[in-house]
């Protein structure tokens, strides 16, 4: 491919005179286009990918930051800003246009050497174009990369660098982040930009965008059939996956698959590995016999962090789901489907984003809402997104549905999975429209949102993000998880002094941990929750739970691991299945089983979104708000599924 | 003769016409103008979302859009004539 960096023989104007460039301080290299151009992908190409791809607005949540070694020139920082429109309307600064603003403004104040980088989509250059007539007009010192190249020549197309160049004043370089070698050529004419940018040279601004970009971009000489039907293709999936009667039943389709994927591909593997980590634990007890030592490893351990750590393909699957939505283009066509629907809870098209995200995790969607322009949907929506279904919930349901639904057929359990995520998107729109009616009361923005075109995803990017997410679950089982599961196996096994003496005919296991100082807590809770169902060893399940709602899995894992006498391999959903009162009966029902996800589907038990909350609404009262109304409602919920269900004979 | 003009909204689909007035706040305007859409550019409604959601718009300037229906009812266009439109 010959697309080399072209300069022009005018360069444009020092950004300051009368002020020496300190050259003891490294270079800032600032990326600047709009949502979609592809800056995040070229990012991704240059800095090795430490960044996030987002092929929709506002996925690039932070200012992304990284070191680069620039031929000749040494290390300079690069710096990867949200895409942003305009430099020149009004915007709300909480927004990620606005922050993205905020940030050149701060940079070029600073007065160190600055290149503005500005990526433009070549197959949507005139869009582009307006933003470099802005930042033109404000006199940054600028590059252009026009990005997306092979997609350009792949729809017959090709775009006249040097004529695109002599036009602005300002160098141009083709590239395209699919390309290895693009990372050397932008280092490379960056470095260039740099060497000249105190050169006194003429910008300039004699130009229609429009007319520019079609004076430009030309035809090739070999287009064929394929060119011409790859110009088609967005217009062609659209017209399927936007059909009036098709578009609407294709995205509830898309979404009840992914959710049911989460449960139907991940459950047999989730199930080897959770087999995998009681055999481990057996062998464990075998090893050293029934001791202190053996309990801590086996029960503490690997039955609290090592239960959870088995619901690692769920998290990955769920992950690749949302990455290939995202990269694809799907999310904005989501947007334009569910604006109406998401109207009537008073939020809108944007807000589909956001909420979309809060299935993987909400501390990423609190973030997102940076793309929503109208302040107080975006509180709304940062209130409500702590009851879409995130991925911490799924080791929960994934262990209560095969504890109490265990012999149903898969279709039914992943029915259920599927139900539980309806019902938390329900319950976020209602939640959202009593918000809007009574807190944050007003008319919403008009929903204004580029479509960008259908892209293939990048392997490379989508399994990195997959990576990531793994990695990032087995660290914080390793981490907070473990430490819990340590604490908990440590108030379990050491009784508090005057416990109570053991039942006649208790195994002496059971009655240690009944006489424990952890069950003297959850037992001191059993007032207020027996109504719903819970034992004990739920209550400390829900306590362990409130800062991170998979402890759940963990504090079950250890509770019935020092139980169980036996050590043998029994997956901790029969465990649960079959755990008795002290008077022998059954300790849970299927009822307590609703009522639990009932409570987990409302509950906000989750700190780091709590502190997330806080960051983004800049006051404690809005996370107190979510804390109240979620644990609330999630109370209600359980104690009405529990009376229900019992009523209905599921008791 | 003076071209008639008409809502957005109620321009039928697959039909260009060109931008004329923008009857919006200054802040509005201006936000869809570095979107592109504004007095001048060339439209084309391609669908329209369901229960009186969103238009989805192609500009000439290559880019797509959702615009909400409220919105396009204050964007005042023109059609533009058959022969003009099979150039395009």
């Amino acid at each position: 491919m010959s697309a080399d960096c072209h300069s022009s023989p005018r360069v444009p104007a020092p950004r300051k005179t009368g002020e020496e460039p300190s050259a003891s301080r490294e270079p800032t290299i600032v990326l600047v286009g709009r949502p979609n151009s592809g800056k995040s992908s070229l990012f991704n190409r240059v800095t090795g990918g430490e960044a996030h791809v987002g092929n929709f607005p506002g996925l690039t949540v932070d200012v992304l930051e990284a070191s680069v070694e620039l031929p000749e020139l040494g290390r300079a920082r690069l710096v990867d800003l949200p895409g942003l429109y305009t430099l020149e309307a009004p915007v709300d600064p909480d927004t990620d246009e606005g922050i993205a603003r905020r940030f050149l403004d701060d940079i070029e104040r600073e007065g160190g050497p600055l290149l503005v980088v500005q990526v433009a989509d070549a197959t949507r250059l005139a869009l582009g174009l307006r933003l470099t007539a802005e930042l033109v007009r404000r006199g940054l010192p600028l590059l252009v990369i026009a990005t997306q190249d092979d997609l350009l020549r792949a729809e017959g197309r090709e775009l006249d660098a040097p004529a695109l160049s002599s036009a602005l004043g300002v160098p141009v370089l083709r590239a395209s982040a699919r390309d290895p070698s693009t990372r050397e050529r932008v280092l490379e004419a960056v470095s260039e930009r740099l060497r000249t940018i105190e050169t006194p040279a003429r910008v300039r601004r004699d130009w229609d965008p429009d007319a520019l970009a079609r004076r430009v971009i030309h035809e090739r000489d070999d287009i064929d059939a394929r060119a011409l039907r790859r110009r088609q293709l967005t217009a062609r999936l659209d017209g399927v996956l936007l059909h009036p009667l098709l578009g609407p039943l294709l995205f509830v389709g898309i979404m009840a698959a992914i959710f049911s994927a989460v449960f139907l591909v991940a459950d047999p593997v989730s199930s080897v590995l959770d087999r995998l980590v009681q055999l481990v634990g057996k062998g464990l007890t075998r090893l050293l016999g029934q001791n202190l030592l053996s309990s801590f490893l086996a029960d503490g351990v690997l039955g609290g962090a090592g239960t959870v750590l088995a619901f690692l393909p769920q998290i990955v699957i769920l992950t690749l789901a949302m990455e290939l939505l995202e990269a694809t283009g799907y999310l904005a066509r989501g947007a334009f489907l569910v604006d109406r629907l998401l109207r009537i809870a008073g939020l809108g098209g944007r807000a589909f984003v956001p909420l979309m995200t809060a299935h993987a995790c909400a501390v990423p969607a609190i973030a997102a809402t940076r793309i929503m322009r109208d302040p107080r949907e975006r509180l709304t929506t940062i209130a409500v997104l702590p009851l879409m279904t995130c991925s911490a919930r799924i080791p929960v349901y994934g262990l209560l549905i095969s504890t109490f639904f265990g012999e149903r057929a898969a279709w039914i359990k992943a029915l259920m999975f599927v139900g539980l995520y309806f019902t938390g998107i329900t319950a976020g729109l209602v939640a959202s429209l009593v918000v809007r009616r009574l807190a944050v009361k007003g008319r919403g923005l008009p929903l204004v949102l580029e479509m960008p075109a259908y892209r293939a995803p990048e392997a490379h990017v989508v399994a990195r993000a997959c990576i990531r997410a793994g990695w990032r679950f087995v660290r914080d089982v390793g981490t907070t998880i473990l430490a819990a599961s340590v604490v908990l196996w440590a108030l379990l096994t050491i009784p508090p002094p005057g416990a109570p003496p053991a039942s006649p005919g208790e195994p002496p296991r059971v009655a240690a941990v009944r006489r424990s100082v952890a069950a003297e807590i959850g037992r001191a809770l059993e007032p207020v929750t027996s109504p719903l169902g819970f034992d004990w060893r739920i209550n400390v399940g829900l306590i362990g739970s409130f800062g991170a709602r998979e402890l759940m899995v963990g504090t079950m894992g250890v509770i019935f691991g020092i139980e169980d006498a036996e050590d043998d391999a029994t997956p901790l959903a029969q465990r649960v299945r079959e755990a008795r009162r002290p008077d022998g009966t059954r300790a849970y029902s299927p009822a307590s089983g609703l009522a639990l996800m009932a409570f987990f589907v409302f509950a906000c038990q989750c700190m780091s979104t709590v502190a997330a909350i806080r960051r983004e609404t800049r006051s404690w009262r809005w996370p107190a708000f979510v804390l109240g109304y979620t644990y609330s409602i999630a109370y209600l919920a359980a104690l009405v599924t529990y009376q229900v269900a019992h009523k209905l004979g599921l008791g | 003769m003076a071209p008639t003009l008409i809502p957005l909204s109620r321009l039928p689909l697959a039909t260009p016409a060109l931008v004329r007035e923008v009857s919006l706040s200054t802040a509005e305007a201006e936000w869809l103008r570095a979107i592109g859409v504004f007095a001048g550019q060339r439209v084309t409604v391609l669908r329209r979302a369901a229960f009186g959601g969103p238009l989805h718009l192609r500009t000439a300037s290559g880019g797509e859009l959702a615009l909400d229906r409220g919105l396009a009812a204050a964007i005042r266009v023109e059609r533009v004539i058959e022969r003009e439109a099979e150039q395009q």
